[in-house]
């Protein structure tokens, strides 16, 4: 039989094809513990997992909501805070 | 450089990085693929689904990229492993399954993949004198269990299922050595034993982890 380790590097390759990080994440994750003697193994996971951290911190960055208060002193407008 | 920028490019060289690293190992995805489809037929075929369609499939994608050795040699040998086991299975009465066996005794005849390595390992402590009494034993009490009429004008097969049963509740090995010798002989008259082989061998596992536990 293929083993788990053969099976989920083909798996997550094929998730990279379709790019598809997150269930690429999972499948490396899954089998990281067979990882000792495969270090470009280790590299593609710590890679997958770096770029889902960015995209990640972009989303939030680029969602951050804005919150302005207008404020009023004797009917006037004034700077937004 | 705002911190989104600095993500952005981030975000792109990886994405480089790994699309190339798919690139690079599209050949190795190939010999993958094929492994593992045949895998899941294999898979398939121990739990005694016919699997003859999906494996005439397999052959007709992937006769040239094995004949022609464009596969490495670890798939190759997976691949030699994988057939083994799914032409265990397959049902020498039937003119598709005969045809499909016929197939993969003629790779591995042409040597295009290699035969299951077959390890037989003997433990070190000094043989047992009376080994060959042993065995004899075994035989005579299993001659005199068919002789006690117990199983008269039964089929085999329902004989195998009740020496399974006292295989899986006796202490004595006799019923492991008869279930084994019982199913060999099954296959040898064309009957599908995978089923059999199976339990077999999840109550050698039982006691396997009985012995190891104690």
């Amino acid at each position: 039989m293929l083993n788990d380790s053969d099976k989920a590097y083909y798996r997550a390759l094929q998730a990279l094809g379709e790019k598809d990080y997150r269930a690429a994440a999972g499948f490396l994750k899954s089998v990281e513990n067979q990882f000792a003697d495969k270090p470009e193994l280790r590299i593609l996971k710590e890679s997958v997992e770096l770029l889902l951290t960015v995209k990640d911190e972009m989303y939030e960055l680029e969602n951050e909501t804005i919150e302005i208060e207008e404020i009023l002193i004797n009917g006037q407008e004034t700077e937004f805070l | 450089m705002s911190r989104l920028k600095t993500l952005r490019k981030l975000e792109s060289t990886l994405e480089s990085f790994l699309t190339r690293v798919v690139e690079a190992e599209q050949g190795r995805m190939n010999s993958l693929s094929s492994v593992d489809t045949l895998d899941e037929i294999a898979r398939d075929s121990l739990k005694g689904r016919i699997v003859n369609n999906r494996l005439g499939d397999w052959f007709a994608n992937n006769r040239n990229t094995v004949e022609k050795k464009q596969l490495d040699m670890s798939s190759i040998e997976s691949i030699g492993n994988l057939l083994s086991d799914i032409r265990s299975g397959l049902d020498p009465a039937d003119p598709i399954s005969r045809k499909l066996s016929d197939q993969i005794d003629k790779w591995r005849e042409e040597g295009i993949i290699p035969r299951r390595k077959l390890i037989l390992k003997m433990s070190k402590k000094a043989p047992d004198e009376d080994f060959l009494g042993k065995f004899m034993d075994f035989m005579g009490r299993e001659k005199e269990l068919f002789d006690s009429g117990e199983f008269e004008g039964r089929h085999l097969l329902s004989i195998l299922d009740d020496v399974l049963k006292s295989a899986e509740a006796k202490e004595d090995t006799m019923f492991l050595h008869l279930a084994g010798s019982m199913i060999y002989f099954l296959k040898m008259n064309g009957y599908k034993v995978t089923p059999f082989a199976k339990r077999l061998k999840e109550i050698e596992n039982i006691r396997l982890r009985g012995r190891n536990a104690k």
